[in-house]
């Protein structure tokens, strides 16, 4: 598919990123435009979250540099919102569906003071989005994890970003909530959203990504999908895991 | 049994042991939700042993009126360092929580016990005096209460982000140190309010018991914050009717604090029972 790209959103100059001394990820170079969905692709502990953690301003470039909307990204916070992982949130939590979307407007909302019928009805709005306003009442950890997951892309929704980080949002997803979540991804992206979106999906990405970003502990490949998902450089990337399957086939197994 | 519930507090000293009993109730309800929301009840329990030696030297450098500056110095302190301890995420938090309060507790212990009224001195910092609490302890209290109101509604949003989903918050721009020292130095805070009339370490009961009964009474926030703040006051309020009425009524002498503790558990198992005959019951209509 290929539509009109806009302006870059998130820029990766030869960035490499590290925890104390030990660099968790080197060299990763390109860029996503506002309008893109670009897939984060490796193997497990490869530094898909490494990187996500980078652009939101919470792991330090070592060198090289990351730029979210032309600042540094720790400054570009406000405009970036972040979809965690539905399972690493505590379903016991006394939490509403609504009030966990409504979070996603306490920034704009600001210090000491009470969201308001604005917030709520964005809110409302960005829970709608995704399918699931009939839930708003229930408490979060009573959902299936599809749609906590659903419910967490609705709060970043709510906040009304720039830049949409998702941490393997598909995991574990059933299909309803998988199109649900692309669907509501689709529409930001639409209106002008950049996304990146880590996932072990290599379908996933290549249908309905604009861009790829191949990594294993550095970066094996950024730029469209066709030109990244190719046996070679995915065999350079995931090593023994990759399976040859023939002509141009090859099967990633999942340690 | 109506006239055991209202008549002893026209004793003034028992009216202001009432009053001091029931702000602290409501006081340690509504933070003791903060406190299980995020799972703080260790912490808390640090936070009481690290104030119990200030608590001693206050009261050896200026008597009774000291009691409180040398609990608030010490619970300042310890709010800050355990804040401190757990934003540093290389120590093992438990390990380190363990040995500050048993080393602060050992110093306030040593101090004592160069008491002559040792035994006497050591009971009345451990599990307070709420028969004897004068008006300063209450407007301590009262203070303390117009504080806790004052960051649970300002920053309630925030520090629920926080409980709920600190990754989220950092991502967001919020400093998860800054946020979590606010609400370490309101438990101290509260320990501190609560040294003259329940003791060190009767208020981590306090803090915990409400919010945890609430917790099992409801799903929703908002409830459980309500009903953890009444079943604090009511606690109180049972608790030390009952005190009083054992004492004089039938001669036995309940320790006004710890009553109101057994109170406030007695509502925890009572609603752990119903729960679990209802389940039971569920079950059998199946």
């Amino acid at each position: 598919m290929s539509k009109p790209t806009g302006p870059p959103a998130i820029v990766f100059d030869h960035a490499t990123i590290a925890y104390g001394r030990t660099a968790a990820l080197e060299r990763v170079h390109g860029t996503v435009r506002a309008g893109e969905i670009v897939a984060l692709v490796g193997p497990n502990g490869a530094g898909k979250s490494t990187l996500i953690k980078a652009v939101l301003g919470l792991v330090p470039v070592a060198s090289g540099s990351v730029t979210v909307l032309d600042r540094r990204p720790a400054e570009a916070r406000r405009q970036v919102a972040y979809v965690p992982q539905a399972d690493t949130l505590d379903p016991d939590f006394p939490v509403s569906v609504a009030q966990v979307v409504l979070m996603g407007r306490y920034r704009r909302v600001g210090w000491l003071r009470p969201p308001g019928r604005v917030d709520r009805e964005a809110a409302a709005a960005a829970l709608a989005a995704v399918g699931l306003e009939h839930r708003a009442a229930d408490r979060f950890g009573l959902l299936s994890g599809g749609q906590r997951q659903r419910v967490l892309l609705a709060r970043a929704i709510a906040a009304q970003p720039a830049v949409l980080m998702l941490d393997e949002p598909f995991n574990g997803v059933d299909a309803v909530s998988q199109e649900a979540l692309l669907g509501a991804i689709r529409n930001l992206t639409a209106r002008g959203a950049a996304v990146v979106v880590s996932t072990h999906d290599l379908g996933l990405a290549q249908v309905s990504c604009d861009g790829v970003c191949l990594l294993n502990r550095r970066q094996f490949g950024f730029g469209p999908p066709d030109d990244v998902l190719t046996p070679d450089t995915l065999r350079a990337a995931y090593g023994g895991a990759a399976l040859e399957l023939g002509d141009r086939g090859l099967i990633l197994a999942h340690s | 049994m109506i006239e055991t519930l209202f008549a002893p507090f026209s004793r003034p000293y028992l009216a202001r042991a009432l009053v001091e009993a029931v702000l602290l109730g409501a006081l340690c309800g509504a933070v003791g939700v903060y406190v299980l929301l995020r799972r703080l009840a260790f912490l808390t329990d640090a936070i009481t042993h690290t104030v119990f030696p200030g608590v001693v030297v206050g009261f050896l450098v200026s008597g009774r009126a000291g009691i409180v500056p040398g609990a608030l110095v010490c619970a300042v302190i310890a709010a800050g360092l355990f804040t401190a301890i757990a934003a540093t995420r290389r120590v093992n938090e438990d390990a380190a929580l363990a040995v500050l309060l048993t080393a602060f507790f050992g110093i306030g212990v040593v101090l004592v016990s160069r008491q002559r009224s040792y035994t006497a001195d050591l009971t009345a910092f451990l599990f307070g005096h709420i028969l004897t609490v004068d008006t300063t302890d209450i407007v301590v209290t009262a203070v303390v209460a117009v504080l806790a109101c004052v960051v649970l509604v300002g920053l309630g949003k925030e520090l629920l982000l926080r409980a709920f989903d600190p990754e989220g918050a950092r991502a967001a721009g919020y400093r998860i140190t800054a946020l979590d020292l606010v609400g370490n130095m309101l438990i101290a805070l509260v320990v501190v309010a609560a040294v003259q009339a329940v003791g060190t370490v009767l208020v981590i009961a306090m803090l915990v018991v409400p919010a945890a009964t609430a917790r099992l009474l409801s799903d929703r926030l908002g409830v459980i914050l309500a009903v953890a703040t009444g079943l604090g006051m009511l606690g109180a309020w049972l608790g030390l009717a009952v005190s009083f009425e054992a004492s004089r009524g039938y001669g036995v002498r309940l320790a006004a604090g710890a009553t109101i503790v057994l109170v406030l558990v007695a509502c925890y198992a009572l609603v752990t029972l119903g729960q679990s005959i209802r389940r039971v019951a569920t079950r059998a209509a199946r």
